[in-house]
This record gives structure tokens, C-alpha cells and sequence, in this order.
């Protein structure tokens, strides 16, 4: 909010007078003023000599306050709104678009959420090449973790089916300078750059910066949590601006976030409950060791149905299962996998075929389930 | 309120709130005097804070094009990375599955139980960051972060001798017969050993880092043996250890990403009970296992060390054989060529 003095300009009745007479009451701002009885400003104003012209004063200020307001929109009008150009862009895997059923929502900030290693950098790296290859505009990538590869983004590339156009060492140029890389490794640089991008995009409406992604939001905010309040503040003030931004500017914001360890031996989304009502769209990945295959279900959707938690695990469950009713076994699949890089993803819609269809045959699952596997091909 | 999203420390941000200032406009047409004066600070401290704030709401209009300034776009990256150099582990299958080796710009964990040769990698990893050019090394020095007190001298000694002796018996692309031949004590000296004995030891050297850094230039890797030695004991408050490592990790990040130099966290195992079995993860937690780039997990399998890739955004999973031999490490014996793919 603005301080009484730089109304001053504009309006002569706000002058020095009206200012001290404000400063007495400890109201420095319009926000101050906000926060005051107006009636008993009113009253006191009486014992000045210039009673009228500090009225006066406070009725410019009210209106001021006034003018501020957003115009009303009715339903209709939003509707009409969402289906015009709040289109959705596609995330680049066609299973995961199924089920979000069109993609990422322009003017939605979306969190991935996951626990190490269950494909959050994956998919926000193929969002990216996707937005860039399909010429929809540019993206800009916050980069916490030193984790953003352009090597794997050309990599990405060579795997979008119509590749042949960017066949060419100027096309793939091109493209690949649509994806901006800054690299963030401080909450407050982050403010800094995401006030940066409000004022940069306003006066350019035509720039085509169409999705924002920041790999991950959780990483900058563990280092300041649980010291006090302002942890706090900041860390929903970073939500409340990636939300300003995606509304304002029609951009699609998609933020990764951490699993930490809760009761139980469970995990939980990292940042707790004040962070959790504040992305539209939640999606939670997972990924199983033994078969190597990520899943993703929805956690929180605008209109898609959710679930409760446990219903999100039972789904889990028997889609692993159905899945690995499908695979060969263990030690074949290996070999399977080591043939594509990108198996491990692309499983990832085989995983959501079978979620969207549904069939899952329990009594065949069961009995292919339980297999055992030699631990220390895996791990420790 | 718009002050709260400044870098400015506690009190002083509730003695701006208390006169007022709230928002950083509130700021912008103050001089630092006038700040000095109205909240009682020195006037430094006003002139920083007007500087913070006049920063913070600047719009830089200076490209018309960037939305962002100092982002850098995808294709200059990949030209730039195409210009990195990646440090070998002496272990060609283990190179294979990292892509050439250890990767400069990017944070590694490594981790294992006792004895698997987590140091023995660290020694070696010192040592080949100096490799010079013309046989494809970045003739770098290295700076190693003791905090076990495992690191051992003579056996860096070895290392650097085996390390010497390869590649001198190797033809020299540009053979330049009046360079001297170097002698593992030289490689000794390119090694910059700090031994920390806390964790509060352990933060301020990171904290320090960066500083020494800009004036060794020609440091490369970063080796911490091992990250968490002094955060597994006396720490009663969970909540405030995963604060500092997370903290530490950020700063280790923007070390790696500035100076473009590798850095190696080593790690120990704990155990994990999920789903009614025990099995070994690295040790500092959930939270941990986000902050780095890429995690590597040494372990037995059968009489072999193997090597694992748990986590990366560029390479795919897979695990190579690798051996710790009195050279320092080099391909498993047993089997030359295996790589198996997971």
C-alpha cells in the first residue's frame, strides 16, 4: 500500500497538514488508514482548527480505497472466460493428459509432489520441451538443484514423434531457446525474480511466456521453516505470487514440492498444512523400486474427484498389481528397460491406460504379486 | 507486507514495521539519513536497507526481451556444458553409466556401508581432478572436507603414484619433452585438506568456501568425507538438523553452479523399516534425499562392489562392477565388460 505522502501529488488535500494530522494517529499509509476507525478520526478532526479540510482529506482517501476495486464478474462471464482461453497445455505424456484430462491449466499453479528419484524433474523437463517444441511460447525454469539438464531436454526432443522438424541444427536452436534457466538457490532471489517477471510480463502482454516452473519450491523453503513466523509469511508469500502471476498473465505454473517422513514410517508433501491449500492442482508421484514404474494420482483437482487418501493408495495397489500382471518378470524386465532410456516413462502410460480403463482382475494379480526379487540388485 | 520479503534481519524488519514502513514504496523515496534517524539504526545499516529495497522493486528493463535477467536459455547451456569436462573415477565401467564421470555444475552424493570404499573414491576422485589436459583431465586442484578423520596420507600417496605412473607411460598428444615430470608430492600439494570437528565447524567452512574458492580459481572438486558424521549425533532436534543440511545443500548448489566445480558428498547408511522388512538407505533422512543432484549408492552384491545410480535427471539407473585395488580404484577383475542395466 501506498504512504499518504505519494498521494500528495495527485491530490493537493492530502498536503503536509492533512499528513501530520494522519502521522498524530500513527497512520503512515493507506493501508494504516485501512486499519483505523474512520468514525473516530472523524470526531477528532473536530479539534482542529481546519476541521473541513481534513474531512475532506479523509473522503478523497475513501475514495480513493474505492477506485481500487475489481470489477464484478458473474458466472457466465468466467465460464465463458475459462473456456476461452484458459485452455490447458499438454504435459507432453498423453496417459497423464488423460487423466488430468487435457493437461496443465493456463492460469492454475500446479504441484508435483513426490519422493526422490519418482520422476518430478522428468515430467517438469518434457512439460518444458513440450510447450517449446510445439511453438505455444517460452518457458522460464527456476532451477533449485542445479538439476535442470539441457542435455536431457535435447534428448527429450529426439523423442517427440514429429522430431523431423527439428531435425535441424537452427530449428533445434530456436526451439531450445524458448526454455530460459535461472538458477535459484535463495527464497529471497526468488521473490526478487518472481516481482522481476510480474513487472517484465505487464507491459509486454504479446510476450509469450507460457509456463513457469520452479524444480523445487521446497528446497528454498525447508532452510527458513520453523524459525519463527516469518518462515511462514514468506513461504505463503511465494504461493500468493506464483498464483498472481498464473492469473494475471494466463501462465501455467507447475512447482515441485518433497516428501518427507510423518508418523509411521509414512511419507507426507513437504511445507505442512498452510502450504497445502494453496496449489490448484496437487498430483503425487511414485515410483516403484521393483518394477521401475512411476504413477501419478490426483491429491487435489478444481473438478476432478480426488479421493480420499487411502482411496489413493487402494488405486495404487491394484494398479501395481495389473501392471505387473503385464510385465515379464523381474529379470527380464530389467533387460527390457535397459533398451529404452526412457522406459521408465513410458510405462508411465501404460500405468494410466490401464487406471483410466479399470479392469484391474484382482484374482490374477494376487497370485503374480508376490515374487521375489534379489534385494541387492536394487540397492544396499 | 511487502518489507517482510526483504534479507534483513529480525529486529530490524519489526523496527520498520513499527514506524510504518511497510511496504517497500514506503522506502523508496526516504533518504538513508531520514531512515537512520526515524528507526535508530546507523545510518549503514539505512543506506543497505534502502539499497535492499530499491533492488527489490527495480524493474530491470535494460533487455526488452528477457522476462528474467540473468536467465540463460537451453541451447547456450548445452553449448556451455559441451565445454565441461567430467572427472574420472579410474573405473571405466563406472564412467560408462555416469556418462564420462563425474559431472562438473552438479552435486553427488555417494554413499554405502563401512568399508565399501566411499574415501577410497573421495582419495581417488583428488587425485584425478589433476590429471592434466592432454590426457583428458581438467589439471584442476581439489579440496577435501575431512570430518571422520579417515582420510589418509599415505594412501593418497599410492593413489597419486599409480595415478602418475599411468598416465606418464601413456604417448602425450603434443608431446612436450621439456616439461618436467611431476612427482606425487606435487599432487599432494594440490590438495587443500580441512579436518572439522562439529558441525557448527562443518557450516561455517561451507560458509567459508566460497571465498576461497574466488581466490583458488583453479579448484574443481569439492569432496566432503563424509556429510554426516556430526549430524548423526547429539542432534535432539530433528526439525533443526534438516533446516541446516537443507540449508547446507543450497549452499554446496550454488557453489557447484557458480564456479562450475564438482561436488562430492559422501554418505553412510542407516536402516529403514517399511512395509514389515529392514533394508539400508543413506542415512540423514527423507528430506536429504532431495537435496542432491545425483545419488550414487555403493554396495555388495555377492564378492563384488557395485555401484548404483539411485537418482539423476540426466542418467538412467544402473549399477557397474568396480574394484579398490592398492592402485586406488579400477575395474572389477572378475568381469571386464559387464555393465548391467536396471
Amino acid at each position: 500500500m501506498a504512504p499518504l505522502k505519494s498521494l500528495e501529488v495527485e491530490n493537493p488535500i492530502i498536503d503536509f497538514n492533512f499528513q501530520q494530522f494522519c502521522a498524530s494517529h500513527h497512520i503512515f499509509s493507506v493501508e494504516d488508514f485501512l486499519f483505523h476507525d474512520i468514525y473516530k478520526l472523524q470526531i477528532s478532526t473536530k479539534h482542529h482548527s481546519n476541521s473541513e479540510r481534513l474531512e475532506q482529506g479523509i473522503t478523497v482517501i475513501l475514495s480513493i480505497i474505492e477506485a481500487q476495486h475489481q470489477p464484478w464478474v458473474n458466472g457466465m462471464e468466467l465460464l465463458e472466460e475459462a473456456q476461452g482461453n484458459k485452455h490447458s497445455i499438454s504435459t507432453g505424456y498423453e496417459r497423464i493428459d488423460m487423466l488430468l484430462q487435457g493437461g496443465l491449466f493456463r492460469g492454475n499453479l500446479v504441484e508435483v509432489v513426490g519422493p526422490s528419484s519418482s520422476g518430478k524433474t522428468q515430467i517438469c523437463l518434457k512439460a518444458a520441451a513440450n510447450v517449446a517444441v510445439n511453438n505455444l511460447g517460452s518457458v522460464i525454469f527456476f532451477d533449485t538443484g542445479n538439476s535442470f539438464s539441457p542435455k536431457r531436454i535435447e534428448k527429450l526432443l529426439d523423442q517427440i514423434p514429429d522430431s523431423a522438424k527439428i531435425k535441424t541444427e537452427e530449428a533445434r536452436q530456436q526451439v531450445m531457446n524458448k526454455i530460459v534457466c535461472q538458477s535459484v538457490f535463495d527464497i529471497f532471489v526468488l521473490i526478487d525474480l518472481l516481482h522481476q517477471l510480474k513487472s517484465n510480463l505487464k507491459p509486454m502482454t504479446g510476450c509469450s511466456v507460457q509456463m513457469l516452473i520452479v524444480d523445487s519450491v521446497s528446497s528454498l523453503v525447508t532452510p527458513i521453516l520453523g524459525s519463527g513466523a516469518h518462515g511462514h509469511a514468506l513461504m505463503v508469500s511465494v504461493g500468493f505470487l506464483l498464483k498472481e502471476l498464473a492469473y494475471e498473465h494466463n501462465l501455467s505454473v507447475l512447482v515441485t514440492n518433497h516428501m518427507v517422513g510423518a508418523e509411521g514410517g509414512h511419507l507426507k508433501p513437504a511445507l505442512g498444512e498452510s502450504w497445502k491449500n494453496i496449489p490448484h492442482m496437487r498430483l503425487h508421484l511414485s515410483r516403484d523400486r521393483k518394477s521401475n514404474i512411476c504413477s501419478m494420482s490426483i491429491l487435489r483437482h478444481p473438478y476432478i474427484a480426488a479421493g480420499k487418501a487411502q482411496d489413493i493408495d487402494a488405486v495404487y495397489e491394484k494398479v501395481f498389481r495389473n501392471t505387473n500382471l503385464q510385465q515379464q518378470p523381474p529379470a527380464m524386465q530389467n533387460m527390457s528397460c535397459s533398451q529404452e532410456n526412457d522406459s521408465k516413462l513410458k510405462m508411465t502410460d501404460e500405468f494410466f491406460e490401464k487406471l483410466y480403463k479399470n479392469n484391474v482382475q484382482q484374482h490374477q494379480s494376487m497370485q503374480n504379486i508376490s515374487y521375489s526379487q534379489d534385494p541387492s540388485e536394487r540397492c544396499v | 507486507m511487502e518489507v517482510s520479503r526483504l534479507a534483513i534481519s529480525a529486529s530490524t524488519r519489526a523496527k520498520l514495521i513499527s514506524a510504518g514502513y511497510t511496504s517497500l514504496s514506503s522506502l523508496s523515496t526516504l533518504s538513508p539519513f531520514n531512515l537512520a534517524t526515524d528507526i535508530k539504526i546507523p545510518e549503514k545499516e539505512a543506506d543497505e536497507i534502502l539499497k535492499l529495497a530499491s533492488h527489490n522493486g527495480k524493474l530491470d528493463n535494460t533487455k526488452g526481451t528477457q522476462a528474467v535477467s540473468g536467465g540463460q536459455t537451453a541451447w547456450d547451456m548445452l553449448k556451455e556444458d559441451e565445454g565441461l569436462r567430467c572427472i574420472t573415477t579410474s573405473c571405466s565401467a563406472l564412467d560408462n553409466i555416469l556418462g564420462g564421470g563425474i559431472n562438473c555444475k552438479e552435486v553427488t552424493e555417494i554413499g554405502g556401508v563401512p568399508g565399501i570404499g566411499k574415501t577410497q573414491l573421495g582419495i581417488q576422485l583428488a587425485i584425478n581432478v589433476q590429471i592434466p589436459h592432454e590426457h583428458g583431465g581438467l589439471a584442476a586442484k581439489a579440496i577435501y572436507i575431512d570430518t571422520e578423520g579417515s582420510f589418509m596420507v599415505e594412501r593418497a600417496l599410492q593413489i597419486a603414484e599409480a595415478c602418475l605412473s599411468d598416465y606418464n607411460d601413456l604417448p602425450r598428444r603434443g608431446c612436450n619433452a621439456n616439461q618436467l615430470k611431476r612427482q606425487p608430492k606435487d599432487l599432494l600439494e594440490n590438495i587443500y585438506y580441512f579436518r572439522v570437528c562439529s558441525y557448527t565447524e562443518q557450516i561455517a567452512l561451507i560458509n567459508y568456501l566460497g571465498k576461497f574458492i574466488k581466490e583458488h580459481k583453479e579448484v574443481k572438486i569439492v569432496i566432503v568425507d563424509s556429510i554426516t558424521f556430526h549430524f548423526r549425533q547429539d542432534f535432539e532436534n530433528m526439525a533443526l538438523r534438516t533446516r541446516l543440511l537443507s540449508e547446507l545443500a543450497l549452499k554446496l548448489m550454488k557453489l557447484a553452479n557458480e564456479f562450475k566445480l564438482a561436488v562430492v558428498l559422501l554418505n553412510q547408511v542407516t536402516t529403514k523399516y517399511t512395509e514389515g522388512a529392514v533394508h539400508l538407505t543413506l542415512a540423514l533422512g527423507d528430506s536429504w534425499s532431495h537435496a542432491c543432484t545425483n545419488r550414487i549408492i555403493l554396495h555388495w552384491n555377492g564378492n563384488e562392489r557395485y555401484a548404483y545410480i539411485d537418482k539423476s535427471p540426466t542418467l538412467q539407473s544402473a549399477s557397474a562392477p568396480y574394484s579398490v585395488t592398492g592402485k586406488g580404484i579400477r575395474d572389477s577383475v572378475s568381469d571386464h565388460k559387464r555393465v548391467k542395466l536396471m
